[in-house]
């Protein structure tokens, strides 16, 4: 979905939504290199692996289950509530389309991180555990029994000896010893994941095939969040890795733990795309997902255009459409809609509680007069978010004021950004030397230069907002000129730290405090030698001996206090830098959806970002028939118009 | 000037035929107020009055607020200038244009909701797109991009064409040969497709300026090769007529030659090409603005009108005045077209009839 952000809990880059359909169509069309050589049973781990487990003995420990702490207490949230609505019906294809049709269907490496992959990965594939999105307690999915070590760092897992993946082949602890292999191999190369995979953990241990432990490098808070994560790769599925793996791997879907999988014969490449749900799913009678994942087919017809994308949707071809931007939900999709007043179409807005997605401007500190924070402070006086506000979000969002808002423990009311303000704008450039102003109304300092600057973007349906802000930036005497260009192009040039000032959106894991070394960290920003480091996140190039230092301290960091106070102090300090400007934020997400689509009572969970997450949702055949001959006859529903504020954050 | 006989019975022939000439007329007059656009639609008054002196900002550098009393150093906002000195009552007064809004000028007035339709209460004559600006304003402004980039596409395609196309006709043996092919080669390359790739590679800290002409030159080099290919043929059948043997003999050189025996003989078959010449243009560049590879945001364009349009097509009046406009111009662009082949016909001026 375009418009609705995606979940990724080891993700780097999450907002990469929209690229080439044709280059996704193309890479398919290459021809595979080598038969592929897979049988679904359970394999011994191969001998290279076992070779790597071998350099590592103190990450990778072979032990047995006698050694196992005798006083653990173990944890299988028996009294964590069910998820979803009892009365959900099974069955059905539930139709959505996608902007962009996916580019491979791995789960990492190059491409991996598209849109798609919430879909077949983050909210598809099971968990050691994962957190009740309403009361945040802990509940099993392939774990089924849990304990922490008194050290603080290590969490013992015992595996549900149920759990299967999609193929059939259980899963075992192999299959987590495999995944360390598999992330921190040369053959897949990715850099995030090689990294995390070494550096997060210490220590991985199996006792028995249905029993692991798992260390961290640092006492966390939140360490069986940072644990549960660990995927278990399927051994069998990879008995053939080389340096060939991208291709070999382009378009096979790893056997998966989770309730869909996606067959061969479902990809028509470019155009559609079907998820179907795995036969005899293992999980499927579990107490928190037994009314989940409803529907047996997931089918998503790729259409680049949004507003081509609603017309289908209009048609009944599409059972959901977002209303995120105004003007769906005021204009286009309007309350006296024909299709809304004849209840045939329901209107829904649920207020969620997540850590915000940080939309806003990534001011490049590399560029010559983007180093002076004057200048910088001065480009945030001088956008009018007053007027983008009330104009072209009608009201329905507000200011983000820091880079990490929507953490309900790590939340200061006192940071605040900066708004509209000419003279404090003014006061900024002429700081900086920029003293008078042009015939156009644009500063010049002496030397001649003037105050211009590229925005560049890759999200056109929020060309409106820029063109505004232009505008408004003309009175301030700072002047924008707007780059909007294709999602990729874009991503690339930020990529490349070739902007001027980059407006886009990071999508942000749903975690009890911000990330900061991603996007703030010096390492991030400039190799060792000095020149630029691309393909980060550090858009802004910042890059500060006192900000390292503060990061560091916050990563080693073990209790919430302390986490607190350093986030703090970080929060003040980016906000007087001023590299990055905060946007908008939106604390709910809104949807039109046929009356056929249904959701449990409250709508959906407290911390889903979209109604997809958690797949509570169902389709209602009955009811589909009824509203289509309804339709015919002419005979209309009453239209439900409805807004789910129980998890809404009330002001202090 | 006394025109040769010929011309000037083409000239009576396009005359006479009404629909051409009077939509030359048409556009004409069109290009005229466009070229002026800035004295009938702006956002700038024409004339303030203020304390005794007397302002025109319409052109020029911009005029701080605080000239006439305001509390703010940018550009003044002369649709609220006016309101106040209307109620301040105290002699100063603001002239505005017929339309009182710029291209980039959004009307961000309480009470107003954008897209807003056609009305007069709001001086809006043709309603307001998604931001809020005026659509008039913007067509008028678009209008001006879209024809002047046209006629520049037109005047260097020509211009192109005449060169390439006389040196093969009249060189002709080896460099009239690699010529061919490479017009061959070169007219088969789908052209929207490289000037889409040819734009994104253009880096981002190039102006708006600079831009624009690139995307110029981009078209233009991928326009001339069918004109090129008439004039080969032209000249080369020129060159072999006996007045040209007897320049030749009598001492002109390959310039004086070209230049004033042959192209003036060669040109009429490329005048008949002008008009479509200029439609080509315009549908090129509207297209390109549609799909946002043409001009750069927010430069007033009919194309990026019809994308906006499009998407909202609950306001009919955007993609209705966009799309009015396009077809108007290029009607009367092709009437002229029509005229023009028509008036050069061979056909009407030879004896075997």
């Amino acid at each position: 979905m375009n418009a609705d952000l995606t979940v990724a809990l080891t993700r780097r880059r999450a907002l990469q939504l929209s690229a080439g359909a044709a280059a996704a169509a193309f890479t398919g069309c290459r021809q595979e290199e080598r038969p592929f050589n897979y049988k679904p049973e359970r394999a011994p781990l191969p001998e290279e692996a076992m070779e790597f487990f071998r350099r590592y003995p103190d990450f990778f420990v072979f032990s047995s289950p006698d050694k196992l702490p005798a006083d653990l207490k173990w944890e299988d949230g028996a009294g964590v509530p069910e998820l979803g609505d009892p009365a959900a019906k099974k069955g059905g294809t539930y139709y959505q389309y996608n902007p962009d049709f996916p580019r491979t269907l791995r789960f990492i490496g190059p491409d991996a991180s598209g849109g798609f992959r919430k879909y077949i990965l983050d909210s598809n594939a099971l968990y050691l555990t994962r957190q009740h999105p309403e009361t945040l307690q802990w509940y099993p999915e392939l774990a089924a029994q849990w304990a922490f070590d008194p050290d603080g760092r290590t969490i013992y897992f015992k595996l549900d000896p149920a759990a299967t993946f999609s193929d059939g082949v259980p899963v075992r602890a192999d299959d987590y010893l495999f995944c360390f292999y598999f992330m921190r191999c040369n053959y897949t190369a990715d850099l995030w994941y090689q990294q995390h995979y070494t550096d997060t953990f210490t220590r991985l241990v199996k006792f028995d095939d249905l029993t692991i432990a798992l260390t961290m490098r640092d006492k966390k808070p939140d360490l069986l969040y940072k644990t549960s994560a660990a995927r278990p790769v399927p051994v069998h599925f990879y008995l053939e890795l080389a340096d060939d793996w991208q291709e070999v791997y382009q378009w096979k879907f790893e056997p998966t733990t989770g309730a869909y999988e996606v067959r061969s014969e479902n990809v028509d490449k470019g155009r559609r795309i079907v998820l179907t749900k795995v036969k005899n799913w293992w999980a499927a009678d579990r107490k928190h997902m037994r009314y989940r994942f409803n529907v047996n087919r997931m089918s998503f017809v790729t259409i680049r255009d949004t507003n081509k994308a609603f017309e289908v949707f209009r048609k009944g071809e599409q059972d959901i459409f977002t209303m995120r931007l105004s003007e769906f939900w005021h204009r286009k999709m309007a309350n006296d809609n024909p299709l809304v007043a004849a209840g045939y179409v329901e209107k829904a807005v649920f207020y969620n509680q997540i850590p915000r997605v940080t939309w806003g401007f990534s001011i490049n500190r590399s560029r010559p007069l983007l180093k002076e924070k004057p200048v910088r402070q001065g480009i945030q006086f001088a956008m009018n978010w007053d007027v983008v506000l009330r104009e072209v979000f009608k009201g329905d969002a507000t200011r983000m004021q820091t880079s990490s808002d929507g953490y309900p423990e790590v939340t200061f009311p006192d940071i605040k950004t900066r708004g509209f303000d000419i003279t404090a704008a003014e006061k900024c450039f002429m700081e900086s030397g920029f003293t008078k102003r042009g015939p156009d109304g644009i500063f010049m300092n002496d030397k001649g230069e003037r105050l211009s600057f590229t925005m560049t973007t890759g999200y056109k349906m929020f060309a409106d907002v820029l063109t505004i802000l232009k505008k408004e930036a003309v009175k301030a005497g700072v002047e924008f000129n707007l780059e909007i260009i294709e999602q990729t192009a874009a991503w690339k040039k930020s990529d490349e730290k070739k902007h001027d000032i980059f407006f886009g959106a990071k999508n942000v894991s749903v975690e009890m405090y911000p990330r900061f070394r991603e996007t703030w960290h010096s390492s991030n920003a400039y190799k060792e030698d000095g020149s630029i480091k691309t393909d980060t996140n550090n858009e802004t190039q910042t890059a500060s001996k006192e900000l390292d230092a503060l990061i560091e301290a916050y990563e080693k960091a073990d209790n919430m206090p302390e986490i607190v106070r350093l986030a703090r102090e970080m929060m003040a300090w980016l906000n007087d830098d001023a590299a990055f400007v905060p946007a908008w934020v939106q604390d709910y997400y809104r949807v039109a959806h046929w009356r056929w689509m249904r959701f449990p009572k409250g709508f959906n969970a407290r911390t889903s970002r979209d109604w997809e997450e958690y797949n509570l949702f169902w389709i209602d055949a009955e009811m589909k028939e009824e509203t289509l001959r309804a339709m015919k006859e002419g005979r209309t529903f009453p239209p439900q118009i409805q807004t789910f504020d129980q998890w809404k954050e009330r002001q202090a | 000037m006394s025109l040769n006989p010929l011309t000037r019975k083409r000239l009576q022939r396009f005359r006479s035929i009404k629909r051409g000439y009077w939509s030359l007329i048409l556009l004409a007059l069109m290009l005229v107020l466009a070229l002026v656009a800035e004295l009938w639609v702006n956002g700038r008054a024409l004339i303030v009055r203020y304390e005794g002196k007397t302002y025109f900002p319409t052109y020029g550098a911009i005029i701080p607020g605080d000239t006439f009393g305001e509390e703010y150093k940018y550009e003044t906002n002369y649709r609220a200038l006016k309101d106040r000195f209307a109620k301040e009552d105290r002699g100063n007064w603001v002239l505005m244009p017929l339309v009182p809004w710029g291209p980039q000028d959004s009307d961000f007035r309480p009470g107003v909701s954008h897209p807003q339709p056609p009305s007069g209460e709001h001086t809006h004559w043709l309603g307001t797109d998604v931001t809020g600006r005026d659509v008039l304003s913007r067509m008028v402004y678009g209008f001006r991009n879209v024809i002047l980039f046209s006629l520049s596409y037109t005047l260097l395609t020509m211009f192109v064409a005449v060169v390439i196309g006389c040196l093969m006709g009249y060189l002709g043996g080896a460099v009239d040969l690699i010529g061919q092919r490479i017009v061959e080669i070169w007219a088969n390359i789908p052209f929207l497709y490289i000037v889409m790739i040819g734009i994104s590679l253009v880096p981002a800290d190039v102006g708006t300026a600079p831009r624009i002409l690139i995307l110029l030159f981009i078209m233009v080099i991928f326009a001339w090769t069918t004109k090129a290919w008439f004039l080969r043929t032209a000249t080369l059948k020129e060159k072999a007529r006996d007045y040209v043997a007897s320049a030749r003999l009598a001492g002109a050189g390959p310039l004086r030659l070209i230049f004033r025996h042959i192209l003036p003989n060669t040109i009429s078959t490329l005048i008949t090409f002008l008009p479509f010449t200029v439609a080509a243009g315009i549908t090129a560049l509207t297209a390109l603005d549609f799909l946002n590879f043409g001009l750069p945001r927010p430069t007033p364009s009919w194309g990026e009108m019809l994308h906006v349009g499009l998407d909202n097509k609950d306001a009919q009046w955007i993609v209705l005045s966009a799309f009015g406009g396009l077809v108007s111009v290029l009607l009367l662009v092709t009437f002229v077209g029509e005229a023009v082949r028509e008036a050069y016909d061979p056909r009407k001026f030879t004896t075997y009839r």
